[in-house]
């Protein structure tokens, strides 16, 4: 016992009860845990059964039925953005409108104006344009039909005019169409 | 519940009794040199943390975090979020500096710079200290039945250390929303801004609960960094301890054939965890000093040495030389230095907009008439909070090309990012095979450059049916 730094201290005599595992020679006394950390403990018990109550068995509906509303909600706001609703006659208008028109300049001239050029007019203007004219009646996909030029917008074509449906979203590609629309003539019924 | 009662031992924690409960400590008062120099330096860290939100550094207060805007501004440098990836670094540079400090010194950190012990040691305890006296009668206090005078007194000090709590906690959320803002949010109703009102009524209880009642239980039982040191540390690294060979057997002076130690138990009165340092290196222990400052008032009165408890390494208390120079500090020491320099060379690849290049979706390459083309997306994005104006070029080593896209200088508002498309060609003649090429893009005054390098991809020459004769 020379060589324990701790020798003069008294040994625990409020006899606490040891534990009966012993680790290299290590054991541990059998306190009692602070107060406030049973609480917590206990507290955290506690939580679990409400919530689960909560949760379970009066829920204000369970996981699935959450979902399913969820799911719902987006196919609805997807409705109302989507070119489900769009006909040739409501492009025609929003072609018309000025809102439309200068949201959809904007989006034109950031993303289609590379090929197309601000003018629209493309290889008309300059030989060297990638994309073709979008102002002469000459169509290459469709029959230049309001519909026709959404679905080459979203959907790309062969010869390198990329899907823009996907990394535009609807509303976007619907206010380019109503741009380009903006430049030709409603053909008389 | 007298001084004399509590008796430390190293088997259980003083401050929770055999039933559980807690034994609110009531430290006495140390005096003394360190006491002196914490009490300066706890107030100059205070003042610290009070200033960095009001003192602007380019035009941003010092820290900012901006998490509205997701914008960090840490003394004139600003960060967005595309640069969190040097949280990893500063994180890491920051722990290695930790770990060094602890193997060399033990626990200063606990001591004298947490902000837990500089706001408890003197905001709180300076407080509880004012209005209810010294050790001697709080403790009385504590004992005393709840009369009126107990509520009032008792009760003050709770709305006091509520009120303290409420402004600490307001100065924290400056640092997240600036201090104009906070004024703005502190004049008008709470329904206006819910979340942050929520966030300081929370923090201030939070706060409240923790230095009016949880205390030292913090440090003891929940702070994984007090943990940890006890594997930083070892048998030279500086700490608080008792000289044994010097104190030991302990008596009254006068005693013959005594130690140094008079056994007046003043370093147990004064320790805030409620430890007897006499027992040696505990956890319990945060490195406050003032057992030191308690013990020399008393060697002084004696006329003994003072240093019966001093800062030391356990090696020094035993009679042996601390060795600073170890293995352990030098990796630890090595370790900050990568850490540090590492941090240093990423804060200076931070640069104030974003630059990416993606193909653009479908076929990698188009062969048109004319040419092979290639079609990219490239998003630029303006980090800072004042318009830019961006000059994008390709660099692609002589190959000749028709850039289509960015033919002009863009634009951006504050904090907007923009993705357009970039079109390369290359005409049939001039097509020799994919190429690597640099997308290149500087400020219009040309103060910072950023680069991506891309491939134009396309079939071999072979297949586009030009002829051999022309290839190398």
């Amino acid at each position: 016992m020379k060589n324990d730094k701790n020798a003069h201290i008294p040994p625990d005599t409020d006899g606490t009860p040891i534990r009966e595992h012993v680790f290299d020679g290590i054991a541990e006394y059998d306190k009692r845990l602070p107060n406030w950390w049973l609480l917590t403990f206990y507290g955290a018990i506690v939580f679990a059964i409400v919530y689960w109550m909560a949760d379970q068995h009066f829920p204000h509906g369970n996981d699935q039925t959450r979902v399913a509303g969820e799911l719902q909600r987006i196919e609805a706001a997807k409705l109302e953005s989507a070119d489900a609703n769009l006909d040739d006659a409501t492009l025609w208008k929003m072609s018309r409108n000025p809102v439309f028109v200068d949201a959809g300049r904007e989006v034109y001239n950031t993303n289609c104006a590379a090929c197309h050029l601000v003018s629209l007019r493309g290889k008309s203007e300059m030989a060297t344009a990638i994309g073709p004219d979008l102002t002469d009646n000459e169509w290459l996909y469709g029959t230049g039909k309001p519909l026709d030029l959404l679905a080459t917008v979203n959907h790309g074509t062969a010869k390198g005019m990329p899907a823009w449906g996907p990394v535009l979203g609807a509303k976007k590609v619907s206010q380019s169409v109503a741009y380009v629309l903006n430049h030709h003539k409603e053909p008389a019924e | 519940m007298s001084a004399k009662s509590i008796r430390p031992n190293r088997d259980s924690v003083t401050t929770i009794r055999d039933d559980g409960s807690r034994l609110f400590l009531h430290p006495a008062d140390a005096h003394g040199r360190f006491t002196a120099l914490r009490r300066w330096s706890g107030w100059v860290l205070i003042a610290i943390y009070l200033a960095l939100p009001w003192i602007p550094v380019g035009g941003h207060p010092a820290v900012f975090l901006d998490i509205a805007h997701r914008r960090f501004h840490l003394f004139g440098l600003t960060l967005a979020f595309q640069d969190a990836w040097l949280l990893f670094f500063g994180i890491t540079g920051l722990g290695f500096s930790l770990f060094f400090i602890t193997a060399l010194l033990g626990r200063v950190w606990c001591g004298w710079a947490c902000p837990q012990t500089v706001f408890l040691e003197h905001v709180y305890r300076r407080i509880e200290r004012w209005l209810e006296g010294d050790a001697v009668a709080r403790r009385r206090l504590d004992a005393a039945p709840w009369d009126t005078t107990k509520v009032i007194r008792r009760g003050f000090k709770q709305v006091v250390f509520f009120g303290v709590s409420a402004v600490i906690a307001h100065l924290f959320l400056a640092y997240y929303v600036s201090i104009p803002e906070l004024w703005t949010m502190m004049h008008s109703a709470p329904g206006e801004h819910w979340s942050a009102f929520v966030f300081v009524f929370v923090f201030t209880a939070i706060l409240y609960f923790n230095f009016a009642w949880f205390r030292e239980q913090l440090c003891l039982i929940i702070c994984p960094y007090g943990r940890l040191q006890s594997v930083l540390i070892d048998d030279h690294s500086m700490v608080i301890g008792y000289d044994e060979k010097r104190g030991e057997p302990r008596g009254k002076a006068g005693t013959p054939d005594a130690g140094a130690c008079v056994d007046c138990n003043r370093c147990v009165q004064v320790c805030p965890t409620g430890i007897d340092i006499r027992q040696g290196l505990q956890i319990e222990c945060i490195g406050c000093a003032a057992c030191i400052d308690a013990c020399d008032t008393v060697m002084d009165k004696l006329g003994r040495d003072r240093g019966l408890v001093r800062y030391d390494s356990q090696t020094g208390l035993g009679g042996g030389k601390t060795r600073w120079l170890r293995p352990r500090t030098l990796v630890y020491a090595v370790l900050m230095l990568v850490g540090a320099t590492v941090a240093t060379w990423a804060a200076t690849t931070v640069r104030p907009a974003a630059l990416a290049v993606t193909r653009m979706v479908g076929a990698p390459y188009y062969l048109a008439d004319d040419g092979v083309r290639n079609q990219f997306m490239v998003r630029l994005v303006n980090k800072t909070d004042a318009p830019a104006r961006f000059v994008v070029t390709v660099e692609a080593g002589g190959q000749p090309l028709t850039q289509t896209g960015f033919n002009q200088v863009v634009e951006l508002a504050p904090l907007a990012e923009q993705v357009q498309p970039l079109i390369l060609q290359v005409a049939r003649a001039d097509y020799a095979g994919p190429f690597t090429f640099r997308v290149h893009v500087t400020d219009e005054a040309g103060t910072y450059a950023l680069d991506r390098e891309a491939e134009f991809t396309g079939p071999h020459r072979s297949l586009l049916g030009i002829k051999s004769e022309a290839s190398q």
